[in-house]
Order: structure tokens, then C-alpha cells, then sequence
């Protein structure tokens, strides 16, 4: 097969204040017509800039220091600029990662679609009528499975679901039949369901329309299902390359086995199990709901409650790992938030050890039987403070006297150096930064910790240290997790019992195994079903479940 | 790795504008500061006359020029500053903690005390400046301090409006939550966890306001309504020279390069401070 992309020995550096850093060094790879081929590198990789090198879209301050790339033939580096614009968005097409920042939301996705076409139609020196344009919208429309292409065409951005959005991107990428796809984190930003329904979407594609697609991912799971031929990717070097199968089955680098092994496993004989470490119950709720009043209108009748969870029953003992999974808007976190205090109930109750949540408020020492930590520790930790005043907090809540010696002890529980208590945020790694947030929150001796999604904001490699710490943690420290996530393969790995939370209300609940090996809700059996897997063992003990089935699932209506 | 200080240090250094403000607000503090050895004519800034140099245009001794009392210009501008420098260290010296604190308060409070706050600044900002500081001098005697407390008394709903919204924003970080969780005080986290966040804009709006407090208080004088002659003042000598216009050009105009000069060098500064503290003012 003749190669439609090669790169050859590619280097490109960013300046910023003076100084030069080489992003991506001496990158060779090959992407033959028709072949599906995957860019695999967590963040800092140069992945994305090696995309946005081949699309000619660098950012003014990124340089291309040596090299070469042909696309069918041609030199893209010494192309005059009109030349390679003509490429863009024509041959060389790509689908952005985040669906909504995509879009223009003040403009219908009809306007911007025919702007799209109009102003490719125009580099081409092929101007087109309105209506041919419409008609050629509307085919795309339909390829890529919108059932109504003329009420989307209407639409503003923000009246399609993230699932649609990304179907009209793909369809946007698509409109001049491009040679090139490349496809930038497809679906990430979406839920696992959506996700995968947008993987198997590109997939047909890709095969019908005898597509080249060049995927850019950070999830090994996706590759396998997606790809062909992968290239693996670390620190701007090309650590590895290969057919898939040769990739997964035998990894040569050492960063590709890490990368592997960092994955946590659905079935099979590599998931930990957890194990239950007793059965006195710490927190329950019982018939707890929450509704969120909608605004109120001095001009209009009040419009009924949001309900954001009702009629969730459950019990966390002691020592549990507890996972409660769930897809964006399920009410996971809103759970969450009432299992802290943090959002009083509308109705039902939440109790720990006994005692009404809502005595926690005025009681301090009930507070710190129960402590947070956040999703996204860049946003979680102060940017201003050391860590050292950040740990001074709490430790002042616990009446510790000691602060020094206090914190040269937390540190070390996460595994830090000492010296990094005079640190700043931003000298701080990603993982090194969660790690601050759970000393912080293990200051004041909790009981529970309550995690929301601690590692989803991290790289695979990374969040496996941090599972691994937490699990350690719990062990030592005897606490109680609440582990709030939408990973169900972590989810499967760290905790001991899990509830399966859709649509503000409980699917499913029970010890992890059960669970995952009997799933009875048709919605865990749908869930677990998209979740992207390494090996055919996994795919083949996942629970089976057509495309009809799922979508009758999604779709169903409460009551 | 750079740290973030050296990396500011460096953003300024290529600055070049920014540097040549920073330079030109050096030279009027200095000024004012070291003025009795700075101006060719200290005693000018006094009751002084001077009748065999009255209206000389701008010469090599006399460099902007004298007025219709024979008194050296530059002297006087140089003097002019010291009032200037007095009335913006004394407006934003407690317009900007005063406006910060409530605008901080109401960012984070939210509820009743946000509306009270905010509500109040708006009809603040209802009012047509220039006219409320007349009023207020008018009322009261015209002098230094009492167009220092009119300008004070609007000056502090902009500084107000601003640090509310940044405050809204940092208030939805999640560190703000969690040191409510680790038992810090309303106190401990308005001034220890959400004042650091605000200082860079706070710097850049305090900057870019210093003019216009110089300019406003020469407005003020130049309608006879701030400070009193003699004190040498830029905006009651260009109310002087004015009379002695065309002919007598630089008495009005010199002054008026003088108010022209601090504010650019502010305004520069602050600019310059904007972009390398990356932050968004109004």
C-alpha cells in the first residue's frame, strides 16, 4: 500500500520568554491509504502538536525545527501557504476533541455548516450554490445517524446533546470527503455510552467511505477497538510502533508494558478484588432526595423542582470502599455532596454513625470525621499558598499543636518529599498535586473520605499511583471511602461494593462482583457493555448487548 | 524551570512600553519627592513675585517658561506633583482597600449582603461624577482634602465592581469549598485564600487608576474647586495660564504636558502590568 501521510525525522520546538523546548523530537511514522492508525501518549507527549504540525495550525510561538511531511506526495513544510490551505479542511480533515467549544454558540449549526462548506467551496475556487450546499449538509446529516437533519440544521450548539454535537463534527469533518480524518480524542468528553456509540459511528465510517484515519487518544482501550496500527508516543520521542495486536500482546518499550499494566482490568484474573473489612454500618441513607427549586419569576407561575436524586436507600459500612458510578447528570455527585453536608437533603435522611447529617454544620468535631477530595486538584488547591500554609489549615481545625512535625508526617503517608511543604502548586506535578489534596484532607483524622473522580483529571500512569496510595491508605489508616466515578474499570478494581446511580435514582446496587459478573439493571448491563476493554477476554465476558437493546435502554422513560 | 517571578521579570524586560512607563511614574514620584533640590526654583512653589520675568516664554533658564507672577513653571509642575502624588496616595489609599473589602464580601457572602453591596455601587455609578464631586466640594470648603474625599466617596464602586467579579470567579474553585471543609474562618479564607487571587488585578486597577485620580483632581482645581493658590497645583495653573492663551501659550500648556506626562507614565505602567500579570480589567 502506498503511504498517504509520512513523516520523516519530524522536530518541533515552542518558544516562550526567550526560551526554546522542543516538544516533539525526530518523529517518524507512516500512515498508509485506507489504514487506521493511532497516536497513543498521555499529556506531554506531543501528540497534539504533531496533529496540529501536519494540519499546519501551530500556534505562532511553535516552530517546526527540522524535517518533513508528505501528504499524498507533496511537502507540506515548504507548501506556499495558499497551497496548503487549500488542504485544510479539504484532503485534511480533523474532528476537535471538545464538541462544544467547537461550535459558535450564538450561530445555528445550519449557518455554520454552510460556512464551513462555503469557505472550503471558495479555497477550492469552486463556489457553490445555497441550495447544493443544503443538499450536501443534509446527506452528511444523515451518514453520521441524525435522524432529523433539518431540525438540527435549526438548532443552536447548545439545544444538541454532547452526543449529537459530536456527530455533527464528525459530519463537519467529513462534508469535502477528505483523504485524511484525523480524529482528536473522539467521544472523551462524552459518557462511556455515548462515547462508544461515537467510536462504532467513526468505525463505519471510516470503512464505508474507505476513509485514512489518524486517531490521537490517550485510552489504550479505544485503540484496540479503533485502530490497526498504533504509534506510541512519550515526551515528544516515538517510543514504539507496530500493529496493534503486536503492540498489546508484546510490548517492546518499557513505557508501552507500564502503560499497559496502568490499565486497570474489567474481568479476569488481573482485577484485585477488594474485600468488605467489616459490617458496622457508618452511613446510611434512607429515602434521601434532593430537589433543586427552580428560580423563581416575578412574572411567571414557578416551574416544578429538578429532581436531582430521589429515593436513594443505601448503607456503607466501616472499612468499605464504596463506589457510586454513574454517567453525568445520574446524581452521583449530588450524593455525594449530602453524604458531606454540603447539600441538605429535600427529603429522607443521611446519617452517620448514627447522627443526623445536619448536626454537622455546628458541631466541628463532627466535621472532621468526614473530608473531600476533588476532581481536579489544579482547581482544588489554592495557587497561591505553600503547601505547608494549605496543611496549616486543617491542622489548626484538628487542634494539632505541632504543625511541623504534623505535616513532615503527612507528607510522608503520601509519599512526598518533606522539602516540598515550602512548594508552590504550580512547582507540582499533576499527580504530586492530588497527592497534597489528600493530605489535606487526611489532616484532621477522618473517619471518611469522600473521593470525587480523584483521578480522572490525571494520566493513566499517574492514576495508578494514586489508586495504589489510596488503597494503601485505607488499609493503614483504617478509612472509609466513598469513591465517586464514571471509570468502571477502576471502579471494579478499588472498590468493594458498588451502586450504580441513572437518572437521579439507584439502578443497582450490591457487592463489585456481583454487580459486575451478574448485572440485572438493563442499564448497568449497558453501561457496563460500552466500557472500552484491552482484551478479548474482557470483551467476551462484558455483558451482550446489541446497539437496539442499548438504545431502547437510554431511551426508556421513568415510571 | 524558570520560576514564575523571573518569568514576570522577564515578560516586563520585553516590554519595552511598559519599562518607559514604569520609568516616566519613577521620575515624577522621584521628582516630588526630592523636590526642593530637584526644581530650578524652589522658592517659586511659594507667594512669590517675580515682575522683571513675568510671562517669559521657555528659555534655557527658565525651561517651561514663567507665568503672570514671574514664577518658574517647572518648578511649580515639579511641586504640582507633590499635591498630585498626595491626592492619589490618599484617594486609592482608601478607595481600593474599602471597595476591595466590599466587593470581596459580596462576591463571597453572596445573598443579602451581595445586594445591599452591589446595589448600593450601582446607584453610585448612577451618578454622574464630576457633578457629585462638585456638589461635595461645593458644600464644603474647596481645598486638598475635601476634593480628596469627594473623589474617595466614587472612586471606590469601580474597585468594588471589579473584585466582586473576580471574587465570583475564584469563589467557584474548588480550594475555596475545601478550606470551609478543613475548618477555616470566613476571615482566613476572604484574606488569606481569596485576597492573594485578587492582588494582580488589584495592582494593575490600582496602576491604571492613579492617573485618572491625577486627572480628575486637576479637573476639580481647574473648575476652582480643589486645591487653593498658592500651592502649586496642575490643574489651577492651567485655569491660570488659560487667561494668557494664545499669546502667552505655555502657561497653560506646560502644566497640561506636566498632567499629560504622570498620567501616560501610569497608564503605560499599568498596561504593561496587565499584560504580563495576564489578568482582565473591566
Amino acid at each position: 500500500m502506498t503511504a498517504l501521510l509520512e513523516i520523516d525525522g519530524l522536530s518541533v520546538g515552542f518558544t516562550r520568554d526567550g526560551d526554546t523546548t522542543q516538544v516533539v523530537r525526530d518523529l517518524s511514522m507512516r500512515v498508509a491509504q485506507g489504514a487506521r492508525v493511532a497516536v497513543i501518549g498521555e499529556s506531554g507527549s506531543g501528540k497534539t502538536v504533531t496533529m496540529k504540525t501536519i494540519l499546519g495550525t501551530l500556534p505562532p510561538n511553535g516552530r517546526v525545527l527540522g524535517g518533513a511531511i508528505r501528504f499524498a506526495g507533496q511537502d507540506l513544510l515548504t507548501l506556499s501557504a495558499r497551497d496548503r490551505n487549500r488542504l485544510k479542511g479539504t484532503d485534511i480533515s480533523i474532528i476537535h476533541q471538545d464538541p462544544l467549544a467547537a461550535f459558535n454558540p450564538v450561530f445555528r449549526i445550519g449557518t455554520q455548516l454552510d460556512d464551513v462548506l462555503r469557505f472550503a467551496d471558495a479555497r477550492l475556487d469552486a463556489p457553490t450554490s445555497a441550495a447544493d450546499r443544503h443538499e450536501r449538509i443534509t446527506k452528511i446529516l444523515r451518514q453520521v445517524q441524525l435522524q432529523d437533519p433539518a431540525r438540527v440544521l435549526r438548532s443552536y450548539p447548545f439545544e444538541l446533546s454532547g452526543g449529537m454535537r459530536q456527530r455533527v463534527l464528525i459530519g463537519m469533518a467529513l462534508l469535502h470527503r477528505p483523504k485524511l480524518l484525523i480524529a482528536d480524542e473522539p467521544g472523551t468528553a462524552l459518557d462511556v455510552t455515548t462515547q462508544d456509540e461515537i467510536l462504532r459511528l467513526l468505525d463505519d465510517l471510516v470503512a464505508a467511505e474507505n476513509l485514512t484515519l489518524l486517531l490521537v487518544t490517550h485510552n489504550l482501550a479505544v485503540v484496540r477497538q479503533n485502530a490497526d496500527y498504533v504509534y506510541v508516543m512519550q515526551h515528544g520521542r516515538l517510543m514504539e510502533h507496530g500493529t496493534v495486536r503486536q503492540v498489546f500482546d508484546a510490548p517492546q518499550s518499557d513505557y508501552t508494558r507500564q502503560l499497559i499494566a496502568a490499565i486497570p482490568p474489567l474481568y479476569g484474573a488481573g482485577v484485585t478484588a477488594q474485600v468488605a473489612r467489616g459490617d458496622t454500618p457508618l452511613i446510611k441513607l434512607a429515602d434521601a432526595a434532593k430537589h433543586f427549586a427552580a428560580p423563581r419569576s416575578w412574572f411567571a407561575k414557578a416551574p416544578p423542582p429538578v429532581m436531582a436524586v430521589r429515593d436513594v436507600s443505601l448503607v456503607i459500612n466501616r472499612g468499605d470502599c464504596f463506589g457510586i458510578a454513574g454517567e453525568s447528570g445520574s446524581g452521583k455527585t449530588t450524593v455525594a455532596r449530602m453524604i458531606m453536608g454540603l447539600l441538605p437533603a429535600t427529603a429522607g435522611s443521611v446519617e452517620i454513625g448514627g447522627r443526623d447529617i445536619s448536626a454537622l454544620r455546628r458541631d466541628p468535631a463532627f466535621r472532621r470525621r468526614i473530608q473531600m477530595v476533588y476532581q481536579n486538584p489544579a482547581s482544588s488547591l489554592n495557587p497561591k499558598r505553600t503547601v505547608a500554609q494549605m496543611l496549616a489549615v486543617p491542622l489548626a481545625f484538628a487542634g494539632d499543636a505541632d504543625h511541623a512535625k504534623r505535616i513532615a508526617e503527612l507528607l510522608a503517608q503520601v509519599e512526598l518529599p518533606s522539602d516540598y511543604a515550602s512548594r508552590y502548586p504550580h512547582e507540582l506535578s499533576g499527580g504530586q498535586k492530588q497527592r497534597v489534596a489528600i493530605a489535606r484532607a487526611l489532616a484532621v483524622r477522618p473517619e471518611i473520605l469522600v473521593l470525587d473522580e480523584p483521578t480522572s483529571a490525571l494520566d493513566v500512569s499517574v492514576q495508578k499511583t494514586i489508586v495504589d496510595l489510596l488503597l494503601g491508605l485505607r488499609e493503614r489508616l483504617d478509612l472509609t471511602y466513598v469513591f465517586i466515578s464514571h471509570d468502571l474499570s477502576l471502579m471494579r478494581n478499588f472498590c468493594n461494593r458498588i451502586a450504580v446511580m441513572w437518572r437521579g435514582m439507584l439502578a443497582e446496587q450490591g457487592p463489585t462482583d456481583a454487580v459486575f459478573d451478574r448485572p440485572t439493571h438493563p442499564y448497568t448491563r449497558a453501561l457496563i457493555a460500552a466500557v472500552p476493554v484491552l482484551t478479548a477476554e474482557e470483551a467476551a465476558r462484558k455483558p451482550q448487548i446489541t446497539l437496539a437493546e442499548r438504545r431502547a435502554v437510554l431511551a426508556s422513560t421513568i415510571e | 524551570m524558570i520560576s514564575n517571578r523571573q518569568r514576570a521579570w522577564r515578560r516586563l524586560r520585553r516590554n519595552p512600553i511598559a519599562v518607559v512607563g514604569g520609568l516616566m511614574v519613577l521620575s515624577v514620584i522621584l521628582a516630588a519627592i526630592f523636590a526642593p533640590w530637584v526644581a530650578p526654583f524652589p522658592t517659586h512653589a511659594g507667594a512669590v513675585v517675580d515682575f522683571r520675568h513675568r510671562h517669559s516664554p521657555p528659555d534655557a533658564l527658565h525651561w517651561m517658561g514663567t507665568d503672570n507672577a514671574g514664577r518658574d513653571i517647572l518648578s511649580r509642575v515639579i511641586f504640582g506633583y507633590r499635591v498630585s502624588l498626595t491626592l492619589v496616595a490618599g484617594v486609592l489609599g482608601v478607595a481600593m482597600p474599602f471597595g476591595v473589602l466590599l466587593g470581596m464580601a459580596a462576591g463571597y457572602f453572596r445573598g443579602r449582603t451581595e445586594f445591599v453591596i452591589m446595589r448600593l455601587t450601582d446607584i453610585m455609578l448612577a451618578m454622574p461624577p464630576l457633578v457629585m464631586a462638585l456638589a461635595i466640594t461645593a458644600i464644603l470648603t474647596p481645598d486638598l482634602i475635601n476634593a480628596m474625599i469627594a473623589i474617595t466617596a466614587l472612586w471606590w464602586t469601580w474597585h468594588c465592581r471589579l473584585i466582586y467579579r473576580v471574587t465570583s470567579s475564584i469563589v467557584a474553585e474548588d480550594f475555596v469549598e475545601a478550606a470551609r471543609l478543613s475548618g477555616a474562618s470566613h476571615a482566613h479564607i476572604l484574606l488569606r485564600e481569596i485576597l492573594p487571587n485578587c492582588m494582580a488585578a488589584i495592582s494593575v486597577k490600582t496602576t491604571l487608576d492613579a492617573g485618572f485620580v491625577i486627572l480628575f483632581g486637576a479637573t476639580l482645581s481647574f473648575l476652582g474647586l480643589g486645591v487653593q493658590p498658592p500651592t502649586p497645583d496642575l490643574g489651577t495653573m492651567v485655569a491660570t495660564g488659560a487667561q494668557f492663551l494664545p499669546d502667552q501659550w505655555w502657561e497653560a500648556v506646560m502644566p497640561g504636558l506636566g498632567v499629560l506626562y504622570a498620567i501616560l507614565g501610569f497608564n503605560l505602567l499599568g498596561d504593561g502590568l496587565r499584560d504580563m500579570l495576564d489578568v482582565e480589567i473591566g
